[in-house]
């Protein structure tokens, strides 16, 4: 294990995203508690931790689905906080949902194509009128929203009914759906879930290609420990709102508090 | 022909309305939200025409111009929209039930305030609305472009970009949300559109029935819109239009099925008098049962997917 | 103003408000267990009010298919409202089995129940005009025996008479909130109902038969509505509609106190009769106004209601 290596390039890469004394507290709970931590420019960062840890929690609050009761976040030299999802999509934040949340009633491709919304310039009247640029760019869009359906091999479903897609297959399309946003991070949460260790396997190697293909950072929250530990530069754990550890796979590992947390939680 | 349009003049135009004021109620719905304002905006439409016509824009000609009805409608439906948008901000951040008796309130408001206004002609309403055309059906000259362009539009609509929008919140409003939608935005768009069209054929009903009082705009008329939809089908614009043109024309079908010069056959009389006094009996057990045994509407998308498929084939 | 007229007022404003309050109750049992508004629910308070109209004997005018008809019964206005009002439970029970629970058995979405109780308000509202026709019945002035025409709460110099009619809604809307509180609070029924309100599934585990509670549930409601209808029906007088106005003031009602609110509905309900009872003889056009402007306000101040918990969405 060469733990320095990780490290240099953590001192040497750009932060791209920062999470100062982030908190949030539901009623008397708090599900996130005083965390801080910096993730750099085209890294993939674990996030794991017991049920219940936060996790979740922290993605809302990257993404503005809630808002921090205190604490800071900074994207690209950025304030965040008190932006709305939309306006966090936009910036270029995207992400996935544990429990999958694609237009369900919608095709695949469209739900990829949902995903350009941003990128999509024309408005009502160009739009129904089909005067250009619209015809030029609905064109494009559908192109490279087939394209990433391609990605994520799911080209031959792209017209069935997202909620008719197999399990594995919806999780790949929210991944598309995601990258069609161009984002320069992307949350996942739980990609692996429900997966056969085949799947998983494929998946890591996926997320590792579209970081390095679409220059993404990517932030992950993962159950399955081995996948973690293979895929991400950095692991942040969590255990009860608070960040016990934070570093590579070999050092966080090796962490008493996250031994303890984990053998605690069992 | 003649005698056909003569006699059923009056009930073809009230279907094309129908069917608009059915896509008024739809387009909302786009974004999943149930909004029940679409009479509110319809009788406030029909008021200015009907103030208009008979305050403002005096004529000598014996026939309205139409002109000045095409700027009546364009009035209401400007004045509709920005009514909409002031009511929408606030009312669409309210959800599912929430929203709908909100919209009922609105709805209510109006009622009453135009009971007890002047202007509106208190409980009485506005008599007299003169008439651009010397036949019913004449009325088709302005309301099937009208419902032609509505149709177009919503076609158009569930293409691009403006319409996938809609169709994602109605989905999930969260995801769509974090995949860059400002739903606040669309929905209220989508509530102004409908405002607007409502407001548009209430100009256009004010002439047609020549008389406009707070009845037009009630918690029925909402019920009514609202079975076009549901009924006829909520995921498609073919669906409301369909919708607003077999329900209107329903209870006619039903007088016409109960009358033996019509079709020749002599029904019991006791079946004959129910077809013609109890046809609003039928019509909310149609919407009971299309409910239970239709949930989806009579027209759906799959059933032109499905088509396709087979043709491909 | 006037410190007689002030408490005259004040005194209406409660009668009222205890009817609205008992009639909003129906809705909120039945949102609390089933998490949908019953739009049927003013048509079951008109027919309840025709019920009770018709056992004392009431004659039915001219048109409508039973014109002319009476019952050849007189019953005493306390037995008649109570066998109404037990008809209109049924009719409640009826409407829960054929409307709504083959939709709930499909899992169908909430709007789709909503709609269907919309549908069965249509029915129910043109059968009556069917029948009775559309032209409207005011209860016979003897039905309260005895009882003087209005009771005075002032003294002999300052009199603040209230009509007896408003002295009987109160009472038994008192009588009806103590027994429905007991009820809740005290008995198995209430338990279970208020387990099936938090949880059905828990409740199921727990061996409580849903089915049944919702009869049940659908039966009280709707009994009450039957005695609101009757009660508010013999004050003014009774059309196939006036349930369907009433029912909208009652939504007014149930929003301002909270959906799913017990409190919250007979504190809604007090609060929207006295209001309107306040509201300036000037102004008594838009009285009906009112109770809509405030719930439209509220809804937007705070939809949860005066005493409803916040719904919290899971993420």
């Amino acid at each position: 294990m060469t733990p320095q290596t990780t490290n240099n390039l953590a001192f040497n890469a750009s932060p791209i995203l920062e999470a100062k004394y982030l908190t949030r507290s539901f009623g008397g709970l708090v599900a996130v508690n005083k965390v801080s931590f910096v993730v750099n420019n085209n890294e993939i960062f674990g996030l794991i931790g017991p049920n219940g840890a936060g996790k979740t929690t922290l993605f809302n609050l990257i993404t503005g689905l809630i808002q921090p009761s205190s604490g800071q976040l900074i994207y690209k030299g950025d304030k965040i906080i008190k932006l709305r999802p939309h306006q966090i999509a936009a910036k270029g934040i995207a992400r996935t949902f544990q429990n999958i949340r694609l237009f369900g009633e919608l095709s695949a491709l469209e739900n990829v194509i949902i995903g350009r919304h941003i990128h999509i310039k024309s408005g009502v009247f160009n739009g129904v009128l089909n005067i250009p640029p619209a015809p030029i760019e609905e064109l494009k869009t559908k192109h490279k929203a087939l394209e990433l359906l391609d990605l994520v091999g799911l080209s031959d479903r792209a017209f069935e009914k997202a909620q008719n897609l197999s399990y594995g297959d919806q999780r790949r399309l929210e991944i598309a759906r995601a990258l069609a946003l161009e984002p320069q991070i992307i949350l996942l949460d739980e990609p692996a879930a429900g997966m056969n260790p085949n799947e998983k396997q494929y998946l890591s190697t996926f997320i590792r290609q579209i970081c390095t293909q679409f220059n993404l950072t990517i932030i992950l929250i993962e159950h399955h420990v081995p996948l973690v530990m293979g895929l991400c530069d950095r692991i942040a754990v969590l255990n009860f709102g608070k960040l016990i550890a934070l570093g590579n796979p070999a050092e966080v590992r090796s962490d008493p508090a996250v031994i303890e947390a984990y053998l605690g939680a069992e | 022909m003649a005698g056909f349009f003569a006699t059923y003049g009056n009930l073809i135009v009230l279907m094309v309305l129908g069917a608009m004021l059915g896509l008024s109620l739809y387009l909302p719905l786009m974004t999943g939200q149930l909004s029940l304002a679409s009479p509110g905006f319809y009788a406030l439409g029909g008021y200015i025409a009907a103030i208009l016509s008979t305050k403002v824009f005096i004529t000598n000609s014996s026939l309205f111009p139409i002109p000045l009805l095409l700027l009546e409608m364009l009035i209401a439906g400007a004045v509709c929209g920005l009514l909409g948008i002031l009511v929408g901000i606030p009312a669409l951040r309210l959800r599912g039930i929430y929203l709908a008796i909100a919209t009922i309130a609105f709805v209510e408001v109006l009622r009453v305030i135009s009971l007890n206004l002047d202007i509106t002609g208190g409980a009485v309403g506005i008599f007299g609305i003169p008439q651009p055309f010397q036949t019913a059906i004449e009325y088709l000259w302005i309301a099937v472009p009208l419902l032609i362009i509505s149709m177009f539009f919503l076609y158009r609509l569930e293409r691009i970009r403006v319409g996938r929008a809609f169709a994602a919140i109605r989905e999930d409003e969260l995801a769509a949300d974090a995949m860059g939608i400002n739903p606040t935005y669309y929905k209220v768009l989508a509530f102004t559109l409908g405002a607007i069209l409502a407001g548009i054929v209430g100009a256009i009903s004010a002439h047609f029935l020549n008389t406009w009082n707070a009845r037009q705009g009630t918690f029925d008329a909402s019920i009514i819109y609202l079975t076009f939809v549901l009924i006829g089908g909520s995921k498609t614009f073919l669906g409301p239009v369909l919708g607003g043109m077999v329900f209107t024309a329903l209870p006619e079908m039903l007088r016409a099925i109960a009358d033996p010069e019509i079709t020749g056959l002599q029904l019991p009389t006791a079946i004959a008098q129910f077809l013609q006094d109890g046809r609003l009996i039928i019509f909310g057990l149609l919407i009971v049962i299309g409910t239970i045994f239709f949930p989806q509407g009579l027209v759906t998308p799959d059933l032109f997917k499905r088509r396709r498929v087979r043709n491909n084939k | 103003m006037d410190i007689t007229l002030f408490l005259q007022q004040f005194l209406n404003g409660l009668s009222i408000g205890s009817a609205y309050a008992i009639f909003a109750l129906g809705y909120t049992l039945i949102f609390s267990i089933l998490g949908i508004i019953n739009f049927a629910h003013g048509a079951i308070f008109t027919l309840g009010a025709y019920f009770t109209y018709a056992l004392i004997g009431g004659a039915f005018g001219f048109s409508g298919l039973l014109a002319n008809a009476a019952l050849p019964v007189q019953l005493p206005f306390a037995l008649a409202l109570i066998l109404g009002s037990t008809l209109a439970g049924f009719v409640g029970v009826a409407v829960e089995r054929f409307a709504f629970r083959p939709l709930r058995r499909k899992g169908s979405d909430s709007l789709l129940t909503v709609v269907s109780s919309l549908g069965v308000a249509v029915v129910i509202v043109n059968v009556i005009q069917y029948l009775v026709g559309a032209e409207s019945y005011t209860f016979p002035a003897n039905i309260y025996g005895n009882l003087p025409a209005s009771f005075n709460f002032g003294t002999v110099e300052k009199p603040v008479p209230i009509r007896s009619i408003q002295v009987v809604i109160f009472c038994v809307s008192v009588t009806i909130l103590t027994i429905l509180t007991y009820l809740i609070n005290r008995t198995k029924y209430g338990k279970a109902m208020q387990a099936v309100a938090e949880d059905s599934t828990t409740a199921s585990l727990l061996g409580i038969n849903s089915d049944r509670f919702i009869v049940w549930t659908f039966f009280i409601s709707s009994f009450i509505a039957g005695l609101a209808g009757s009660l508010v029906g013999s004050s003014v007088s009774i059309r196939p509609t006036f349930g369907i106005e009433f029912g909208l003031k009652g939504l007014a009602v149930i929003v301002l106190g909270g959906l799913g609110s017990i409190p919250g509905a007979v504190l809604g309900g007090f609060v929207i009769g006295l209001v309107e009872a306040f509201v300036p003889a000037d102004y008594s056009g838009y009285k009906d106004a009112v109770a809509f402007g405030i719930l439209f306000m509220m809804l937007l101040i705070r939809p949860q209601g005066l005493l409803g918990r916040r719904f919290v969405q899971k993420v």
